[in-house]
């Protein structure tokens, strides 16, 4: 069980920064950003790279971080300068991070290994021993460093521009916001999370693989859904808070499910239908539901959109109610 | 001062379908100005508003504010001068967002957005000196999510939002249509208090007879694309419904084909 719950912490935390880069576009800014796949790798292959170059581990996470910006700086490019389609702009950017991996690296794969990492450069600079407590320690002041960040950033003037983008374009265009460099940014803060949180996954796991973004978008969708809705409340804060806590109760539930003996094979298809199912449930019904099996979950507690479905991105605004997992119908007219 | 000079708009331009939205508007626009403008379904009366606002471009014609023309900037450039009320409650204000941070979004309207904190005690403390002037009671609940008020709250809050900055021109595209009679009645009284107190130049869409004649100061009567009526304050005030449709008559040439607007 001390294994399960160790797992959870440190996946939970390493992936809570692409969590927080997903509820930035997705579900802030209403953008469904398909970059992400492509971007978490990237940070992992950029930092890679530099370390096994001889860069300072720390240094080498923050570039990584920083080639996950860029790539959300180029989706957002496509996207707003060049009138592509929100969802073809982050595939196009995902599928040219490939080959921007294989360049980077020089093959698919980098085993780190042999050389220092993050966690015990940090813990090096406290004298403490590297052990799995401690790398979580380091996780967890990260993860409330970005917590803290971002939400200040997002109640500063221009975060509030972000935000109301993703509310209400016509109507921040209105006030004289210019709403395509608002989406820039936005796409550039959140993946640049995303590319932290691949470079911290490569420094804990020991190299870099182009393959592992498969799959994490769907998992931190999951994580955001699964936080929102047990830990959300009303304010900002708070949801920034739950997200992360949706992250490590995501990684807990699947370290759980390799400990009970569950096929970690299957674990993808059923994330899959969980987020599925989650999206299909009218908000009331789930959280009637869920108040009845988690205690202290007030049913008629309230989610930062009025009505939980709605969620831009997750699901078009009008539809709600419908399974309608594709990108805001708004978006699609662009 | 507005000025609008030869402003022509087509909708799909060269195809079978081509509506000509506005044809050759012409029009000047005194400071503190309240000008009525009614029309027909269909007469352009919206399309014109989009056009002064920056939502949609012109295809000849000059904009000019205060003799700085800005008939080529996006709508965002333009934000500084004009704020802008739409017919649909859900259009003017972000429902996600506190009516705090709403108000601390219209408060810096086309000003430069930097990373200070949007919501500062200073400023709260002037919203609800702002809001408790509309007298809504809003001033109580800055921290409620938008998308929790009424369509009538809502449009009021937008009220504020488009005045609050002060802009140079204040356009309302029939923004109590989608109300009840008394949330209508109530953001009209909010409408007019806050024109006269800021001396705000306003354009206001209505479908409303009876109101075009009570507000303003001048009415101008749209159809086809085109302004066939500009009365002035004087004549405006002698004037009744039934009049106005038999003016709209005479100088059209067909009956007032809109329903809605007689049975206000
Ligand atoms: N986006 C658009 N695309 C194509 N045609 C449009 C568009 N907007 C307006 N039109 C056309 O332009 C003309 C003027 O429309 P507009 O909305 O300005 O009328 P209006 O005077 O506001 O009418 P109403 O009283 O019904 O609101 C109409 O023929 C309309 O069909
Ligand atoms: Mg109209």
């Amino acid at each position: 069980m001390e294994s399960v719950i160790i797992n959870a912490l440190q996946q939970g935390l390493i992936f809570a920064f692409m969590a927080l880069g997903v509820l930035l576009t997705f579900r802030l800014l209403g953008f469904p950003d398909l970059t992400v796949e492509g971007t978490f790798p990237l940070g992992a292959a950029v930092t890679a790279r530099a370390i096994v170059e001889g860069v300072e581990p720390l240094l080498a996470v923050l570039l990584g971080a920083l080639a996950g910006g860029a790539a959300g700086a180029v989706t957002g490019i496509i996207h707003t300068r060049l009138k592509v389609n929100n969802i073809l702009a982050g595939i196009l950017t995902a599928s040219a991070i490939y080959t921007v991996m294989l360049r980077t690296m020089g093959r698919p794969n980098t085993p780190l290994l042999a050389y220092d990492n993050v966690y015990g450069q940090i813990l090096g600079w406290f004298k403490l021993a590297e052990n799995n407590y401690n790398v979580i320690l380091v996780l967890l002041v990260f993860a409330v460093a970005t917590r803290l960040l971002l939400g200040w950033f997002l109640n500063t003037d221009l975060g509030l521009a972000v935000r109301a983008t993703g509310s209400n374009e016509r109507m921040i265009s209105a006030l004289g916001v210019n709403t395509d460099n608002a989406k820039l940014l936005a796409l550039v803060i959140g993946n640049f999370l995303v590319g932290l949180s691949g470079a911290m996954a490569c420094q804990a796991q020991g190299f870099a693989d182009i393959g592992m973004g498969i799959g994490v978008l769907v998992a931190a969708i999951a994580s955001v859904i699964a936080g929102e809705t047990i830990f959300g409340g009303n304010r900002l804060g708070r949801l920034l808070t739950s997200v992360i806590l949706g992250s490590i109760m995501y990684r807990g539930l699947l370290a759980l499910g390799l400990r009970l003996g569950l096929p970690a094979e299957d674990f993808k298809m059923m994330t899959a239908i969980l987020v599925l199912l989650v999206l299909c449930l009218p908000s009331l019904e789930l959280r009637k539901r869920l108040g009845g099996v988690i205690p202290g979950l007030r049913k008629d507690k309230k989610t930062m959109h009025p009505a939980l479905p709605a969620r831009p991105g997750f699901a078009s605004p009008t539809a709600d109610q419908t399974c309608g997992a594709t990108p805001s119908r708004r978006e699609m007219e662009e | 001062m507005i000025k609008l000079s030869g402003i022509e708009k087509y909708f799909f331009a060269g195809t079978p379908n081509q509506v000509l939205a506005l044809d050759n508007i012409n029009l000047q626009i005194q400071r503190g100005d309240f000008l009525t403008v009614i029309g027909s379904n269909g007469a352009g009366k919206s399309t014109l508003l989009k056009a002064v606002a920056g939502v949609i471009s012109v295809d000849a014609g000059s904009i000019k504010i205060d003799g700085l023309d800005v008939t080529a900037h996006p709508e965002y450039m333009r934000a500084r001068d004009i704020g802008r009320i739409d017919q649909d409650p859900m259009a003017s204000t972000a429902a996600d967002l506190s009516i705090e941070e709403n108000l601390a979004i219209a408060y810096l309207r086309g000003q430069k957005r930097g990373l200070a904190r949007a919501v500062t005690s200073q400023r709260t403390g002037y919203f609800r000196d702002t809001l408790r002037n509309i007298g809504l009671g809003l001033e109580d609940r800055l921290k409620v999510p938008v998308g929790t008020l009424s369509g009538g709250q809502r449009q009021a809050l937008a009220l504020v939002m488009a005045t609050i900055a002060r802009p140079k021109l204040l356009l309302l595209d029939e923004h109590t249509a989608a109300l009840d009679p008394k949330a209508a009645r109530q953001v009209m009284e909010i409408t007019e208090r806050l024109v006269q107190q800021y001396k705000l130049t306003t354009l206001m869409i209505t479908h409303n007879m009876e109101q075009a004649l009570r507000f303003g100061n001048r009415l101008i009567m749209m159809h086809r694309g085109r302004v066939i009526l500009d009365i002035s304050a004087e004549e405006k005030g002698k004037l009744t419904v039934a009049a106005l449709v038999d003016r709209f008559t005479s100088t059209s040439g067909t009956v007032f084909d809109d329903d809605r607007a007689l049975l206000a």
